[in-house]
């Protein structure tokens, strides 16, 4: 269950991170609820996760969900370039993952 | 070495302290000082981001933060060093910040706009 969590707070955690960024672009009320709804969930499901995962691997695998997340994201609605340098970046990160899950 | 830089560097610090507090806090208190870290640290992050490519920012935050939080693990919880497991993890950090700063390549010339 602890993995299923990690995956939810990541889920949020890509949800905070655009925010973020729209933030920047867009100051207002409706941007910063986003953000902190998208956090705040995502907070609890780290902690959720965390009952059972240690803190280094829970926190690891949380922004590694964000951050691919944010990717391919951007590569699917943004038309960001799909490039070699990043969908190598993306195996390594999921690799890694795997591992991890394994290895608990 | 800019003030956004050293804000940044804050920031890693109070995320390493938040997320040890998701796992340990225990009462009213500690929760308390969960989220402030949580929104002293976000409230760094974004000012750093006024003047400095997001990308990068977040790359060395994401460092600071997962070093952090694995060694303090180690040396203030009593969790065992396992190779393979911190093996794994430098792994996906290099995912992680490879992803990121790969990103910022392309969104540099609009990054100062």
């Amino acid at each position: 269950m602890a993995w299923t969590y990690l995956v939810f707070a990541g889920f949020f955690e890509m949800i905070g991170v655009t925010m973020i960024n729209v933030l920047h672009k867009k100051r207002n009320v409706f941007s910063l609820i986003g953000l902190l709804l998208g956090f705040g969930m995502s907070f609890l499901f780290l902690s959720l996760a965390m009952k059972t995962l240690a803190m280094g691997t829970a926190y690891a695998v949380w922004t590694g969900i964000g951050a691919t997340g944010a990717t391919i994201l951007g590569m699917v609605f943004y038309g960001e370039p799909v490039e070699k340098k990043r969908v190598f970046f993306i195996f390594l990160i999921i690799a890694a993952t795997v591992g991890l899950k394994i290895y608990e | 070495m800019s003030v956004s830089w050293i804000k940044v560097f804050i920031a890693g610090m109070f995320e390493i302290l938040w997320v040890i507090g998701l796992k340990h806090a225990h009462d009213f208190w500690t929760w308390t000082g969960t989220v402030i870290a949580i929104a002293i640290c976000f409230y760094l992050l974004v000012m750093a981001g006024e003047d400095l490519p997001v990308g990068t920012v977040y790359a060395v935050f994401v460092g600071i933060g997962t070093t952090g939080t694995v060694l303090s693990e180690i040396i203030f919880f009593n969790e065992p060093f396992k190779v393979i497991k911190i093996f794994l993890i430098f792994v996906l950090l290099i995912g992680i910040m490879g992803l990121k700063l790969v990103t910022e390549d392309k969104e540099h010339e609009g990054a100062n706009s």
